[in-house]
């Protein structure tokens, strides 16, 4: 079998599409966390999830730290990492040549891509800590009296972003702190603004600070305090995306319990996958973005290396077209046609198959018979360039379950390619949520891509309780499938049994007793095949041993709660449903273990099969007569006989009930 | 059956229209015999089988039927080769060219190798024939379908005898008659062809009698016959049902409870994409032309087919991740001269874990172990359901068929949730983990339970699943608010350019209620109008098109000669919205567009720096980099170009079709009213931006705004800031070099300078400014040089230029104090910028020109230009 990118691998012009998700693959992101070391950070107090156990603030953010650079390295295995730390008064190793940061912050993991060994040295420390409980409080001790200027923790990260991050990388700082005054002494005023010019630097750097603010019953972070005039002049109002700016929205107040989900949150820096002009009616168009908020999240695929004795490194692939002989033809010079998987001789032409079935053509010169790349994207583009173009409103429901093909994007208004793009957003968000109205709008993403239909669903902003955005403000754009993407019901299903009204009021109750209250909650379905994937990959990583006990797969049902609840209706859905008529209706072999039919042809009815399984006879039954029982079941075929005897046997296992 | 005339009519030279990529339209000429061939062609080569039997592609094939078979004679050749003449004479010049087999690519080239000859042919002759050898093949097989298509330009005398009979032997054998006219008049098709020969005329009425006669014959023109071919028609799939069993509860340890439905999943879509083409290549050396053996005709080169490979390469010096992702994306195709290629079996698998290697296992990480079906998690009510959660491929969940039992139980589950909460109708759908085959990965799903009619009034029920994301798939991003806009108080804004105002909230509800697509289809029996835009109407353009192509490169020689045509308009149907609507629209078109103003901001030119590297810029920047790369792209196409006309010869470089210019929103902007100066704030500084060309504008508008302070008082410091603009006007070079220093932003640096330059210079008062001013354009001059930004600097000083001197109120003295600077305030000359490694299209005599003419009137200038400088603007003087 070819290896797993042979398959994978797409050509360009065939299908870009395919490669939504991967475009950005080569962005590497960087974090940079800045966790706050002072005594309060430090203090402890009773775990809430062990009993007998003490833990402290500081403790909780290093373990979401792990918790982060574990997701992230499986995630994007480029993406760095550094830890530092402010308000302790251990003191750092000069960073680079004569560079040092400055003093009450200590580099505990200089910015390097994410490795075992790091992740390893992050959880022996915390595992240290968790024994003595005063071992973080000697190894980092706190700063006493005053605490680090906050104008100098952005700064040091500053200098550590600039000596290890690479040009090209999405730049963060996750501060996390509980101090929401931390300078209320004398010289505040000179302190503020210290802090937000620094700010302003890191910002011009091109680094975001996205900080975790910690509050608690007993303190509530009170943001007007301090950080409010240190994060928020720089934006107002003023645009945005423009610039990188610390925007309220990255702004986490939070319980240190849920530090770890809203760190999950930021997990993945927001990346528009195209940006495109929204044309409303002729010469009234808007600016827009496109991102992916819902996209399949994929395994790693392995990837190939070179065993260099004392390393192994990474080997590229890429593909080339190659002629006959394997002489290698440059990009430019394809040209594509179809293969006619014959010789064919012209007029002006002559084509023959050489030994290796390729297709030669020979043609008069000046004879053009194959496409270039060019003709080839207008094909696929219809001469459209990238555009969201509206084509008209429907009524809501107008969009069927079934129209769906793909995954959705999220639209968002761009000031920046188009100014006035923000109200006319607002206005006609506002307008199609009011009036429950959809757009039909023909979308071409990218200049290489296909024109597709779309359905276009208002998304008003929804803000939780405390003021957090759960639902973002914008559009929904849902790619639309074409006629030549449906199928139709097969004939076969067309004239199905009905049940009578009594079965299905039996089955009503249990319905509705099993039903949840939010409807699909994805944060409720981790995905089981990844993560036991990626658990596998961490502990060969760690060079642990994995054990698959421990793996608890949270996508199954709640069984207990299901019998608990509807057990007994169910009970009495299938007593009635063996009771009803129309169950005795015999067609053909059936393959229900509960009811048996008479079969009517001459293949082996369900009595036989058993009776064959119950004297451990199976293999007295011809293979053909096997295959036709596990074609019956829709399992396999393949293999030899004892293969399917072992088949067979192993369903009736399972449903000799 | 295929009936050809090839008479010597047929040879008459015709102009066909096709039409171009780049949207234009190509005269070319082709006989009328090309013409009828081309349907012939189309015709057969739904029968053939295309395709490459190689490599892992999976067999091409376009309707492939072996029982699709054909056969073609020619009337009209000077040859007489069929059955009937050797048995009884006559039908002369009709010609049995391929005997009736299932066509391969081969009929096709024998069909394009027709040419007209010389004799004129009979169609009558030459359908009796048709009739005969037709009969004669299949014998008294019944089931097949008999077609006789016959194509003609009818200029020819048909000798009229034995029609009864021939009608009545075509009705026996129940043959369907096609009569494929060229030039034939087409009523439905709305073309009647003038000055039309008397002979045509008569023999068309003759066509359209005998047709009257059959009971299924018909007779159409070739143009319209051609374009109806092309009409899409999408395949029906159809896709094997799997089986699978619908759980609810726990099977093992509750078997008396737990209920097991057995179930059939079959897709209700599916994505299908184009089909791809095969890669050719032009091989040997681009000189040598070879030479066609055997004959001393044209010279002819040769393509061969190339064949894909996966090569892998590594790097042996061991560099760091970092600078590996430093690379440019248009690097990456390309190999690295550093890099040494490797053989794929000396290579080892493995998995990154971060920088760590982590060795693949033998047979890979065990796998989770699942068991096949579908679990049901839970119901839940409709009003939950998320539609933009969908985030797959839709499937049918029926009922295992022939087993009643089976099919009563999931009717009863589907009828029960649909049920009455309240009064009020609610329907539940279910959560459901579905896992296809054993240990294949769970997936998450939903479950719409649907209740259906069938024709014959009895309910089918089925349930459909759509794929639904994992917590991992989920980005919880958040984007900022679009109506709770803080200003730096903390308060919330209530009026600003970004939230909408009563009056356009109103021009967009018109707008939405103009444009209801609801009623703007056909009209059903009822002679109500439906919906306009019906996924099971809409075809992928995209599909029929590139088959459309293959199809039409197949059958050609010279795509030149005979280029594609227009992609059939059922295709484009749904691009335009209904003119109906359209025009109903208009008023609150119109309304809106004024009312919302939207301008368009100048783009910042993404392009490749020197240095190599591709800053971290914000999100939006990296796709204008994606989808706009015009420096890239005009590199590319030249050297396409280059290649192209080496490889194949073209009627136009595509580099020179693919300019179509741009439109731009703003350039409509003369027919719109100025912009109320009531309306102008602080945003109208971007607005007003934008129509260069009618700078005049934005002067009076800045008038009443009171001259930016010197920087001695201090203001909030982004009040002088534009929307959009990263550089303010109170301390725009201080501004400027903290964003190149930071690097990311330098081309939106440059040009927001140069529009904080041109605001400056044409605000009141800015004479006090002067020398800040200078010392901005100094500066951006020096990065413009460095970092590529020629083209900007260039243009920014030729606008700059105009508006002083030739605007009003202009000013003199600006451009007079700039003059005075000299050769350190050029245009960017092509020698200059090539020192510093960059490129401009402005020559150094234009550079010098430029800059100096009016400065030649100052006679110290001459001072300090450089001797070797001089030609040009004296020549200029003189």
């Amino acid at each position: 079998m070819a290896s797993y990118d042979e398959w994978n691998k797409v050509d360009d012009d065939d299908d870009e599409e395919l490669q939504d998700a991967s475009m950005f693959e080569g962005k590497r992101d960087v974090i940079l966390f800045a966790i706050d070391c002072s005594e309060s950070m430090l203090a402890l107090h009773d775990d809430p999830v062990y009993e007998d156990v003490q833990t402290s603030r500081f403790l909780t953010a290093l373990e979401a730290a792990i918790q982060i650079q574990k997701k992230k390295v499986v995630v994007g295995p480029n993406d760095a990492v550094g830890i530092m730390l402010f308000n302790t008064t251990r003191n750092s190793e000069p960073i680079s040549q004569g560079v040092e940061i400055k003093p009450g912050s200590f580099l505990f993991q200089p910015i390097e891509t994410i490795s075992a060994p790091k992740v390893q040295e992050l959880i022996q420390l915390v595992d240290a800590a968790r024994g003595d409980t005063s071992y973080l409080k000697e190894t980092f001790p706190p700063v006493q009296g005053n605490r680090m200027a906050v104008g100098d923790v952005f700064t040091s990260c500053n200098w550590i972003m600039r000596d290890g991050a690479p040009k090209t990388a999405t730049k963060r700082v996750f501060l996390i702190t509980d101090e929401d005054n931390p300078h209320s002494g004398p010289g505040r005023d000179r302190l503020l603004t210290a802090a937000r010019t620094t700010l302003v630097d890191l910002v011009q750097a091109g680094i975001v600070v996205e900080p975790f603010f910690i509050s608690s019953e007993d303190k509530l972070f009170d943001l007007s305090k301090f950080y409010s005039s240190v994060l928020l002049p720089t934006n107002i109002i003023d645009d945005d995306e423009a610039e990188p700016g610390v925007l309220p929205e990255t702004v986490s107040i939070t319980r240190i319990e849920d530090l770890l989900d809203q760190m999950k949150f930021r997990e993945v820096p927001k990346r528009a996958l195209f940006s495109v002009p929204f044309e409303l009616a002729e010469n009234f168009v808007i600016g827009v973005k496109g991102y992916g908020l819902v996209t399949a999240q994929k395994k790693g695929s392995y990837r190939y290396f070179v065993d260099l004795g004392d390393r192994m490194e990474l080997a590229e692939s890429r593909t080339v077209w190659l002629q006959k002989g394997g002489k290698e033809v440059p990009k430019d010079e394809l040209l594509s046609g179809m293969g006619l998987g014959e010789a064919v001789e012209g007029k002006n032409t002559k084509d023959r198959i050489d030994e290796d079935v390729k297709h030669m053509r020979l043609t008069d010169i000046g004879l053009q018979t194959f496409y270039t790349a060019d003709e080839i994207r207008s094909f696929r583009t219809l001469g459209l360039e990238p555009k969201i173009k509206l084509l008209g409103f429907k009524d809501y429901d107008a969009l069927a379950f079934e129209d769906n093909i793909k995954h959705s994007y999220f639209i968002y208004p761009d000031e920046m390619t188009f100014s006035g793009s923000k109200r006319t957003s607002n206005a006609l968000l506002k307008t199609m949520a009011k009036k429950k109205k959809i757009a039909l709008v023909l979308t071409l993403m990218r200049r290489n891509a296909t024109p597709v239909f779309c359905a276009m669903l208002p998304q008003a902003e929804v803000r939780t309780e405390d003021g957090a955005q759960s639902d973002p403000p914008g559009f929904h754009l849902i790619p639309l499938p074409y006629a030549d993407d449906m199928r139709a019901v097969p004939e076969q299903f067309l004239d199905a049994e009905r049940a009578s009204d009594e079965l299905t009021g039996k089955a009503a109750p249990f319905v509705a007793k099993l039903a949840v209250k939010d409807g699909y909650s994805p944060d409720s379905y981790p995905n089981p095949a990844l993560e036991f994937h990626n658990a596998q990959l961490q502990a060969s990583a760690f060079r642990e041993e994995f054990d698959p006990e421990t793996f608890e797969d949270l996508s199954l049902p709640n069984y207990d709660m299901i019998h608990k609840r509807a057990g007994l209706m169910m009970k009495q859905w299938k007593e009635a449903l063996l009771a009803d008529d129309s169950a005795t209706i015999v067609v053909a072999s059936s393959t229900g273990a509960k009811r048996k039919a008479k079969t009517t042809t001459a293949s082996t009815s369900e009595e036989e099969v058993r009776g064959f399984y119950q004297n451990s006879e199976l293999n007295k039954l011809k293979v053909d007569q096997l295959k036709d029982y596990l074609r019956s079941k829709g399992l396999s075929t393949a293999g030899k006989k004892a293969d399917l005897v072992d088949r067979v046997s192993e369903w009736l296992d399972e449903h000799s009930g | 059956m295929f009936l050809v005339d090839v008479s010597p009519s047929m040879g008459k030279m015709r102009e066909v229209e096709a039409l171009l990529p780049n949207g234009e339209t190509q005269t070319v000429e082709m006989t009328n015999l090309e013409v009828a061939l081309q349907f012939v062609k189309l015709k057969v080569q739904e029968m053939v089988r295309m395709c490459g039997s190689y490599g892992f592609h999976i067999l091409t094939i376009y309707h492939e039927r072996k029982t699709d078979q054909c056969g073609v004679i020619v009337f009209g050749s000077r040859k007489t080769n069929n059955h009937v003449n050797r048995k009884q004479g006559g039908y002369e010049n009709v010609d049995e060219l391929v005997p009736i087999l299932h066509p391969t690519a081969k009929t096709i080239a024998q069909i394009s190798e027709l040419n007209p000859a010389e004799e004129i042919g009979d169609p009558l002759d030459a359908l009796v024939v048709g009739i005969e050898t037709q009969d004669q093949y299949l014998g008294n097989k019944k089931t097949w379908t008999r077609k006789i298509v016959l194509l003609t330009d009818g200029e020819n005398p048909i000798e009229i005898q034995h029609l009864e009979k021939i009608a009545q032997r075509l009705n026996d054998l129940k043959i369907k008659l096609t009569i494929v006219g060229v030039d034939f008049d087409d009523e439905e098709f709305g073309y009647v062809e003038e000055d039309k020969s008397d002979i045509k005329r008569e023999n068309e009425e003759f066509y359209h009698t005998l047709v009257g006669t059959l009971d299924n014959g018909v007779v159409g023109n070739c143009t319209a016959a051609i374009e109806e071919i092309s009409r899409p028609e999408s395949k029906q799939t159809r896709s094997q049902p799997s089986a699978s069993v619908l759980r609810l509860g726990d099977v093992e340890n509750h078997p008396e409870e737990a209920i097991e439905i057995n179930v059939k999943i079959s897709k209700c879509t599916a994505l299908v994409r184009p089909k791809s083409f095969k890669k050719f290549a032009r091989i040997g050396d681009e000189d040598i032309e070879m030479q066609n053996p055997g004959d001393d005709s044209e010279p002819t080169v040769e393509y061969g087919q190339l064949t894909r490979e996966i090569r892998y390469a590594f790097d042996p010096s061991g560099r760091r991740d970092d600078e590996e992702a430093d690379r440019d994306a248009e690097e990456e195709t390309e190999k690295k001269d550093d890099l040494q290629d490797v053989e794929k079996e000396e290579l080892i698998r493995g998995y990154k874990y971060g920088s760590s290697f982590v060795p693949v296992p033998e047979n890979n990480f065990p796998k989770l172990e699942t068991k096949r079906g579908m679990e049901i998690c839970g119901f839940f009510k409709d009003e939950f359901f998320r539609r933009e959660w969908s985030i797959g491929e839709v499937r049918y969940v029926f009922a295992a068929d022939k087993s009643p039992l089976q099919q009563v139980a999931l009717s009863s589950l589907v009828e029960a949730m649909f049920q009455e909460i309240n009064g009020k109708e609610i329907m539940y759908y279910a959560i459901t983990r579905w896992i296809t085959t054993d240990g294949s990965e769970p997936k998450m799903g939903v479950l719409q339970p649907v209740k259906d009619e069938s024709a014959n009034y009895l309910l089918w029920v089925q349930v459909r699943a759509s794929h639904m994301p994992f917590a991992d798939d989920l980005r919880k991003w958040s984007f900022p608010s679009l109506d709770q806009l803080v200003n730096g108080k903390g308060q919330l804004v209530m009026t600003h350019p970004y939230l909408p105002t009563e009056e356009q909230l109103e021009t967009m509800e018109d707008l939405v209620d103009a444009l209801n697509l609801m009623e703007a289809g056909e009209k059903d029996e009822d002679g109500n109008r439906t919906p306009w835009y019906d996924t099971r109407l809409s075809y992928n353009p995209a599909i029929h098109r590139i088959k459309q192509a293959q199809f039409h490169a197949a059958i050609v020689e010279d795509l030149n000669r005979q280029p594609l045509p227009p992609p059939h308009p059922e295709l484009l149907k749904y691009f335009e919205p209904p003119r109906r609507v359209m025009k109903r629209a208009r008023p609150a078109i119109d309304a809106a567009r004024e009312a919302f103003n939207v301008k368009e901001v100048p783009k910042t030119v993404a392009r490749n720096r020197k240095d190599g590297h591709v800053r971290a810029r914000d999100d939006g920047d990296d796709t204008l980099l994606l989808d706009k790369q015009p420096n890239k792209k005009i590199k590319l196409s030249q050297t396409q170009s280059q290649h192209v006309s080496r490889s194949q010869h073209r009627r136009v470089s595509p580099a020179t079709q693919r300019k179509v210019p741009k439109r731009s929103v703003s350039d409509d902007s003369e027919t719109e009213p100025e912009p109320e100066p009531k309306d102008e704030d602080e945003e109208e500084l971007l607005l007003d931006k934008k129509p260069k060309q009618r700078g005049t504008s934005a002067v009076p508008e800045h008038d009443h705004m009171p001259p930016t302070p010197e920087r001695s008082v201090s203001p909030a410091p982004e009040r002088d800031r534009a929307p959009g603009r990263i550089i303010g006007t109170t301390e725009p070079l201080e501004d400027f070099y903290k964003n190149i220093a930071s690097g990311d932003l330098v081309t939106k640096a440059v040009e927001d300078l140069a529009f904080v330059i041109r605001t400056i210079v044409f605000r009141p008062f800015s004479a006090k400014r002067t020398d800040e001013l200078l010392e901005c354009t100094r500066a951006l001059r020096k990065v413009s040089l460095e970092e590529d930004e020629i083209d900007a600097w260039n243009d920014f000083l030729r606008d700059l230029k105009r508006r002083c001197l030739d605007d009003t109120p202009g000013n003199d003295y600006f451009w007079t104090r700039l003059s005075d600077l000299g050769r350190d305030m050029s245009l960017i000359g092509q020698s200059e910028a090539e020192r510093q490694g960059g490129r401009s299209d402005v020559s150094d005599a234009e550079a010098d020109e430029v800059r100096f003419r009016r400065g030649v009137t100052r006679p110290q200038f001459t001072d300090r230009i450089p001797s070797s400088w001089q030609p040009a603007w004296l020549i200029d003087l003189a």
